[in-house]
């Protein structure tokens, strides 16, 4: 591991000046992504910030029906919140189907968020990986590829992010991938089968696959109409 | 482990997140226990055992 500087922020305003002045500086949070990519040799941050003494680890219901999770609520402290588990169990449950109990009591909301691509080519410095070193190509195209990406791919870059909690987010009008076409198909459109493979298959028409993710498409589909028969049917998806 | 699930946390196995209190299954002993030392936690003698404690 290379030497880095170590700032322990007491407030928030003290943690957004380390990062703005410090050269190559990262944020600390649960150490569940950064500390192994520091290991691997793929982030070597000349500072590392540590967030984790910031007052940023309520979960307040705000006027108006929505609520604010802060960015340093632990992952485990998400999944067991009274007003998450009852309001926004989706989030409960992708919370709970990530990792182990012992990552979840580490890793924070904000980490989960923004921690960065598991695409094993990213974290494997003997390969290209325009995402670890820009412009040196994309070794999982055309490598080992079934668990990467077929929806805002391109021919740079096939990985996905990697957060469960953001896909639930985005379930939930965040990002990063709202499926607005199948939205716009759906909306006003009565609740059948019929409906809901068009929305599918309108949503999925620029997916882009390779031969080993090319069952994602399908599967994609699938999963779509069946989760939106089930809601729309039992009232549940779960 | 069994302070959590008596808390009332739901696991990735709890079918209602959102319920207070969680049955101790073979099942949620076997999801809680994943990821404690490794997948031998969660031997059937093991799960027994941690029955016959809850009991």
């Amino acid at each position: 591991m290379r030497p880095f500087a170590y700032v322990s922020a007491p407030d928030v305003a003290t943690a957004l000046h380390a990062i703005a002045t410090e050269s190559d500086a990262k944020f600390l949070g649960g150490g569940t992504n950064l500390v192994d990519l520091m290991r691997e040799g793929v982030e070597a941050p000349g500072t590392v910030v540590d967030v984790t003494r910031l007052p940023l680890k309520e979960i307040e219901e705000l006027p108006g029906g929505g609520v604010r999770i802060g960015a340093l609520v632990r992952n485990s402290h998400l999944a067991a919140d009274r007003l998450i588990r009852t309001r926004y169990p989706v989030l409960a449950q992708a919370v709970l189907t990530g990792a182990s109990a012992q990552l979840r009591n580490m890793a924070t909301v904000g980490g989960n968020l923004l921690q960065r691509t598991r695409c094993p080519y990213f974290y494997d410095g003997a390969t290209a990986c325009n995402k670890r070193a820009p412009g040196s190509g994309c070794d999982a195209i055309g490598g080992f590829n079934p668990n990467h990406g077929i929806l805002g791919v391109s021919g740079s870059c096939i990985a996905t992010h990697p957060s469960d909690l953001c896909v639930a987010l985005a379930a939930l009008d965040a990002r990063p991938w709202r499926a607005r076409e199948a939205e716009r198909i759906l909306r006003g459109a009565p609740a059948t089968e019929e409906t809901f493979r068009e929305a599918a298959e309108a949503e999925l028409a620029p997916a882009t696959s390779r031969p080993q993710n090319a069952f994602k498409i399908e599967l994609a589909r699938r999963t779509l109409v069946d989760t939106l028969w089930r809601l729309c049917v039992e009232g549940s998806a779960a | 482990m069994l302070s959590d699930q008596g808390a009332g946390t739901a696991s990735a196995v709890t079918e209602h997140v959102a319920a207070t209190g969680t049955e101790l299954s073979d099942a949620e002993i076997r999801e809680r226990m994943s990821g404690n030392l490794c997948c031998c936690g969660a031997y059937n003698g093991i799960v027994r055992a941690i029955q016959d404690v809850a009991r």
